[in-house]
């Protein structure tokens, strides 16, 4: 008896420690250029800008992992992150298409495509500006083939280059990002809104100024690829010109200190009511900035690098070569934002007035799209559907760490929720990731809600209204349990890799 | 050519106003180090010092303003380890000073204090201490009160024409310490890691903004390093100690001058504290990495955004620029307390009345009652507070005595006239929490009536008149 039961110790001891002590990781990396050349529309506005020039390339990176355990793949992820503003529907899907075939072995469904949010990369939908307005500049019908070609080129590269590493991971911190919403006495609140004035009451809600650094090592422990998650957007810079905003400043001066082939991916956190630009400390920030001689978007690719070059000199001592990898994927359904019978009235008195207008406007593809938005999905409702909004959600362990994916712009609040309910060590987010057919847009909190309901200026309370959601704080909630419960499970000892 | 005569005139006297003030600076630092065990001040229970962890100091700095022999304007901050300048502080040191430095305006004196927990109790009846063995509030009162005059007069005969930079940089320090829940309530140092929890009730404010001063002969002799965060990393245990800011001037002292003072400025932090409230596990592994205490940590953190800020001060050094400084006092509503509050609060006295372990409770809602009992009569008076307001060039500095939430900070710098606003929280003396409206909604502690006696509309009143005082420092 005390024989079997000091059997089923060692036995039980063996199972936990194996997928820990057996496992290998393997990982490979690869970057693509995605820079189009000009003339191309620029995306994020509420009318198009039609780039003439480059200020920074753009970039695909991209990252391939696997588990093996005794020369067996037992999990895998490929993950991209690009310098375009948002993963638009049916992109994804139509990626993985693309791709079929090129990748042996690999499960397409565990690649994800995530976007770092800069408002002047291509326009990759044509769902919101008027074709009219592109002139002689590239269509999105011609930039996308193209981009799926270059980024196939690189994962297949990544994939295909994959072996036997190690990584490391820790937390640093750089204030990169500021809430931008700003709120009043009568209890409004506004996007960018003016804070120099009697009744500014403060900023909506918090802000997470950590720097989420996983890093990947050859054989040799040279540093060869680096995944950075913040809850920011890159959009300091905006303007007329093709940029990849401070990520170009943070991936220079990374590889400049740590090699020129360091594959960076940059990930945006739950950052939906975040920005990388100064408010009230605006007159110190750009003092500081002349006195650099630095933009801001420099700048704040200056923090970005500092806050890496901080965490990789501590992380060093901790690299690991035998952690496991378990990657799901979800299709979770999310309850919807419900349309009120007000908000259909003032979105079809929109629609009506831009289809009745006889001089066009540059913003009325835009308005009409938003609105149109709200229209459609009242009378979906009305029919008795648009109850659920059905999300692809990705959730990987690797070792002591999380990563979890969304597609929207999600508040930071949830981002925090996430983190602080997770039983992983560290929670890396990545948000705008693994979009699927329907669009995504903000997430509010309640707070931001209560900041003002949708009416005939589609800037008011902009990110909170129905207009820009299509799920409110219910369906978020319902995203914050799933994803929390989806690292739970990867975090019970009985959990597997598949 | 009227105009033009009239532009140039106006050019003229621009540019000597600006250029004929000559700035004096002074500076010292003493400790302020009881030889003997103390009740520590800041917590409900009494707590009595068993050691001295790291050495509490009060840090001088003295500016005078001079057009030639004319004096302009003056000031001097003292910055004092300790939890609060509590009422009467501020004047025994005033009383102190006036007799051995005539030629200084004692009214622009303020003290302003880090908020370590771990530091003396200074005012007498907010314990049953013991009556042996203890040094007495009063006594280290007295004590305390020399050395910081002491170091006032060190400083203010000290100063020479010299020169100054500001700077802005950041270092996440401070963090929102009342988590918001799914009924809505709050709690301060509330469970983050359950299904209820929504989130941090409000801002956390990076900036550290910092005061560089060099002599004549570029050395640097003070820094002042305003963080919107109460040094309370330890808030607790029978140590007596400076909280982070030692370690933070001991790593700025190795590296810039053992002589180096340097002024630690909370800013409004009321509901903030230098221990992260979610993400624990990650910040710790780090510092276990770095082989670091979290109390090093945060220093290393300020130390590291002193630096960057320093790199770009340099840059700009200025010896020619005026110093004005207003003190008002300015009188602030009393929040009011309701029939519910009240009648709590009545309750929760009887329950502590009789156990002398429990005085800091039963007054700290027994100062309901009374507050109440003033309402009621009519005989309750706006609160006069002391407001000092500071232009340094391109900077302004105000002050408050509360432990003031963030937002109110924020909008004191969102509607500063300065290129950079330095924020003062408890300064002068010491007057409680002073809460946002949200987090009055919320409750808890730092927001109920008991913890607070200006609330939300005092807060805005407050924020109007420091305005206002910044906004009358730079008319021409």
């Amino acid at each position: 008896m005390l024989v079997n039961t000091s059997c089923a110790l060692v036995f039980a001891l063996g199972l936990v420690l194996s997928p820990a002590g057996a496992a290998e990781l393997w990982f490979g990396a690869a970057t693509a250029d995605i820079t189009p050349k000009p003339p191309v529309p620029l995306t994020g506005n509420s009318s198009v800008r039609i780039a003439r020039d480059i200020e920074s390339r753009l970039t695909a990176n991209v990252l391939a992992l696997e588990s093996r355990e005794g020369g067996r793949a037992v999990d895998q992820a490929i993950m991209v992150s690009c310098d375009l503003c948002v993963i638009r529907p049916g992109i994804q899907e139509g990626f993985r298409k693309h791709l079929a075939g090129k990748l042996p072995g690999f499960d397409l469904n565990k690649l994800f495509i995530a976007a770092t949010h800069t408002h002047a990369a291509p326009v990759i939908q044509q769902d919101r500006y008027d074709e009219k307005d592109y002139g002689d500049a590239m269509q999105p019908k011609e930039y996308v083939p193209w981009l799926y070609e270059r980024m196939a080129q690189a994962v297949v590269k990544a994939w295909k280059g994959r072996a036997k590493g190690a990584v490391a991971w820790g937390l640093g911190h750089a204030v990169t990002s500021h809430n931008r919403r700003v709120v009043y006495a009568d209890g409004t609140a506004k996007m960018y809104g003016t804070i120099n004035t009697p009744e500014f009451r403060g900023l909506e809600g918090y802000e997470d100024h950590g720097v989420h650094v996983l890093c990947f090592y050859d054989s040799q422990k040279r540093l060869k690829a680096a995944a950075i998650s913040m809850a920011t957007t890159a959009q300091a810079a905006g303007g007329n010109k093709v940029s990849s905003d401070f990520w170009d400043d943070a991936r220079r001066l990374i590889h400049e200190r740590h090699g020129k082939d360091v594959c960076v991916l940059g990930f945006c956190a739950a950052a939906g009511d975040q920005t990388p630009r100064a408010h009230v400390s605006k007159k110190s920030e750009d003092r500081m900035c002349k006195l650099r001689d630095l933009t801001y978007g420099k700048e704040i690719g200056r923090r970005v690098a500092a806050a890496f070059d901080d965490v990789v000199s501590v992380i060093a001592k901790d690299i690991r070569a035998d952690v496991p990898l378990m990657h799901r994927v979800r299709q979770i359904d999310l309850p919807t934002r419900i349309i009120t019978e007000a908000e259909y009235a003032i979105a079809k008195k929109a629609c009506e007035e831009v289809d009745g207008r006889k001089t066009r406007l540059k913003t009325d593809a835009w308005t009409r799209h938003f609105y149109g938005l709200v229209m459609e999905r009242y009378l979906a409702q009305q029919k008795g559907g648009w109850k659920t909004y059905t999300m692809e959600l990705h959730v990987l362990r690797l070792g002591d760490i999380a990563i979890t994916t969304n597609p929207f712009e999600l508040f930071v609040d949830y981002g925090v929720q996430i983190q602080a309910r997770s039983p992983a060590v560290q929670t890396f987010l990545i948000q705008l990731a693994a979009s699927g057919p329907l669009p995504a847009y903000y997430v509010p909190t309640p707070r931001a809600m209560a900041g003002g309901s949708l009416n005939d200026k589609l800037f008011t309370n902009y990110s909170a209204t129905a207009s820009h959601n299509m799920i409110g704080p219910e369906g978020a909630q319902a995203l914050v349990d799933r994803t929390v419960e989806t690292i739970n499970e990867l975090w019970k000892p009985s959990a597997k890799q598949n | 050519m009227k105009t033009n005569t009239a532009l140039l005139f106006s050019v003229i006297l621009a540019t000597a106003v600006a250029s004929a003030a000559e700035l004096h600076i002074g500076a010292a630092t003493v400790s302020i180090t009881p030889d003997k065990p103390v009740a520590l001040d800041g917590h409900r229970g009494l707590r009595i010092s068993k050691k001295v962890e790291s050495p509490i100091t009060a840090t001088a700095l003295a500016l005078e303003s001079r057009d030639g022999d004319k004096v302009l304007d003056q000031a001097v901050i003292v910055s004092c380890d300790i939890v609060a300048i509590r009422a009467g502080i501020q004047e025994m040191v005033r009383a102190k000073l006036k007799p051995r430095l005539p030629d200084f305006d004692a009214n622009k004196l303020f003290l302003c204090a880090t908020h370590t927990h771990n530091a003396p109790v200074t005012l007498e009846g907010r314990y049953t201490i013991p009556e042996t063995g203890v040094m007495k509030p009063s006594e280290y009162a007295e004590f305390m009160t020399t050395q910081v005059a002491d170091a006032i007069v060190e400083s203010w005969k000290k100063r020479r024409p010299g020169k100054v930079a500001w700077a802005q940089s950041h270092a996440v320090v401070a963090h929102n310490r009342r988590a918001t829940y799914s009924d809505g309530t709050a709690q301060m140092y509330g469970a983050t890691n359950t299904p209820k929890f929504r989130g941090m009730e409000g801002y956390e404010d990076h900036s550290l903004d910092v005061l560089f001063f060099w002599d004549a002969q570029d050395k640097l002799i003070a820094t002042a390093i305003n963080v919107p965060s109460p040094a309370q990393e330890a808030e607790g245990g029978p140590l007596l100690h400076a909280d982070f800011w030692h370690p933070a001037r001991e790593m700025l002292r190795a590296r810039y001058g053992k002589d180096l003072c340097i002024l630690g400025w909370t800013g409004a932090g009321g509901d903030q504290t230098s221990r992260p409230q979610y993400r624990k596990a990650a910040e710790e592994r780090m510092m276990k990495l770095r082989g670091l205490s979290r109390m090093e940590e945060v220093a290393r953190r300020i130390a590291a955004g002193w630096e960057d800020a320093y790199e770009c001060a340099r840059k700009d050094i200025r010896s020619d620029v005026a110093l004005r400084h207003f003190v008002k006092q300015i009188e602030l509503p009393h929040r009011q307390v309701t029939e519910t509050e009240v009648a709590d609060a009545r309750k929760e006295a009887a329950k502590f009345a009789k156990d002398p372990a429990q005085r800091w409770n039963y007054r700290w809602h027994m100062g309901v009652v009374e507050r109440y009992d003033a309402q009621k009569a009519g005989t309750e008076q706006p609160y006069k507070m002391e407001l000092h307001a500071l232009r340094l060039g391109d900077v302004a500095i105000a002050t408050n005595e509360f432990e003031l939430f963030t937002d109110y900070g924020v909008r004191m710098k969102a509607r500063s006239p300065a290129v950079q606003t330095f924020v003062i929280q408890l300064a002068a003396s010491s007057y409680g929490y002073l809460p946002t409206e949200r987090a009055v909604r919320g409750g808890h502690y730092s927001a109920v009536i008991q913890s607070s006696r200006i609330g939300p509309d005092g807060g805005q009143v407050l924020v109007e008149r420091t305005v206002e005082a910044m906004q009358e420092l730079w008319k021409k």
